[in-house]
């Protein structure tokens, strides 16, 4: 390591102990371990449940980015996968599961449906987009996404995660987070005496631009 | 015997592990990152490992792959984009989640329509990626993209506008070979005829 490297820190080293002493942050390490081990929740409603089973398959194989294996349990898992059409009978399900989860935790919705309700938006029993109700942190485009478009979506979360630091970091601030508000079946789901709590708890603030991840496909 | 069924399942998995450092040594490194690698891999009698190492090489799409639709544009001697869509709306109409929306030109003077999109909206957490747009439209100008990698950290970054989905006839001819020789082809058919229907009635007029 060059001391470039070492001192890159932003702590005040007296002269006199220049060279000789370094302190390095530990957060670059921990958000290193931390997005190198994210156990995804599995969470099939439709179709596009389909294309994430083949993503933890051998073809594509998520455990090459630590992820292992698809959590049944929202204790062990890190982020949640939201595969498929919410119905407004699930949502609470969803919601429940969300808040049971350990923090950090984050959302990945998964195909237009989860997103912003697909074809079926205006549908009845349907729930146009997931984040009227949840935080989301990676929306992937796609009916349904390929095992491809949904990797490249989790590697986009890993860069967030990358990037997320103990002092800036929500996760790590005092006070505790009040949980989302569980949605009621019925007409409305949403209780309207607690809309500021779920708009609060359901827009988290806008991260800067998706690093590139390669060029333009050719061919 | 309790577990046998077990120790066969590892026993295969381990035959696997060896296949693949005999496959690697036997063909070296073209087995990875390449596409004949890639090809070889996904054949059904594969030995050793076939996972494909995604965001360094990626499993190669069909021509007729469609993701989301893109728009097309010449391009002009100087850079000008020319957008092929005449803003008619036909495939705001087919669309079957309605994601499509068009706001059309009007010329500043007289208030006539100019056929030009002067703003074009997909919101692609509703497309469904059907491809009707592309079949309907009479000018060639919307088509299905082979671009996946479109994941955004937020809601309004999955709504495209004019900019994010103009795309130029280059880049729809690499994608499509096929399609694109043989709409060129009925074009250039069609320029003939008309010339050729053409050509009497201007002989005739002098005549």
């Amino acid at each position: 390591m060059s001391d470039e490297t070492i001192q890159s820190s932003n702590y005040e080293i007296p002269p006199e102990m220049q060279g000789t002493v370094s302190i390095t942050s530990l957060d670059k390490v921990y958000a290193w371990s931390r997005k190198n081990s994210m156990w995804p929740m599995m969470f099939g409603l439709a179709c596009c449940a389909i294309e994430m089973i083949v993503l933890a398959a051998s073809r594509f194989d998520i455990a090459r980015f630590g992820m292992e294996v698809m959590r049944p349990s929202p204790r062990q898992s890190d982020f949640l996968i939201v595969s498929g059409t919410v119905t407004k009978k699930m949502v609470p399900q969803i919601v429940r599961l969300y808040n049971q989860m350990p923090e950090p935790k984050y959302v990945v919705s998964m195909g237009a449906c989860a997103s912003g309700g697909g074809p079926f938006k205006e549908g009845y029993s349907v729930v146009s987009g997931i984040d009227k109700y949840i935080p989301v942190d990676v929306y992937i485009p796609g009916c349904p996404p390929t095992p491809q478009a949904l990797l490249n979506g989790l590697i986009a979360l890993t860069k967030k995660v990358d990037k997320e630091r103990i002092k800036t970091s929500e996760w790590y601030a005092k006070g505790s987070e009040a949980a989302v508000p569980v949605p009621v079946l019925g007409p409305d789901l949403m209780d309207p005496r607690k809309y500021a709590l779920i708009y609060e708890q359901t827009h988290r603030p806008i991260e800067p631009e998706i690093p590139a991840e390669t060029e333009q496909k050719e061919g | 015997m309790t577990g046998k069924g077990f120790l066969s399942m590892l026993l295969g998995v381990f035959k696997r592990f060896v296949m693949t450092y005999v496959e690697d040594f036997r063909k070296g490194k073209k087995r990875y990152y390449t596409a004949e690698g890639i090809e070889s891999r996904r054949k059904a009698d594969v030995q050793g490992i076939f996972t494909i190492q995604y965001p360094e090489e990626k499993l190669p799409v069909p021509e007729e792959f469609r993701f989301l639709p893109f728009l097309v544009y010449e391009e002009g001697p100087n850079g000008e984009k020319d957008l092929r869509c005449t803003s008619c709306g036909i495939c705001a109409k087919v669309c079957p989640p309605q994601c499509i929306s068009i706001v059309r030109t009007n010329d500043p003077v007289t208030g006539k329509p100019v056929p030009q999109p002067k703003e074009f909206y997909i919101d692609v957490d509703i497309c469904m990626n059907c491809g009707l747009c592309a079949e309907y439209c009479p000018f060639d100008a919307i088509k299905m993209d082979h671009d996946y990698e479109l994941a955004s950290y937020t809601r309004q970054g999955n709504i495209y506008d004019i900019e994010r989905l103009s795309k130029p006839v280059s880049y729809y001819a690499g994608i499509r070979p096929t399609n694109y020789s043989a709409e060129e082809h009925a074009r250039q058919e069609k320029e003939a005829l008309k010339a050729a229907a053409k050509k009497p009635a201007a002989t005739e007029g002098a005549g």
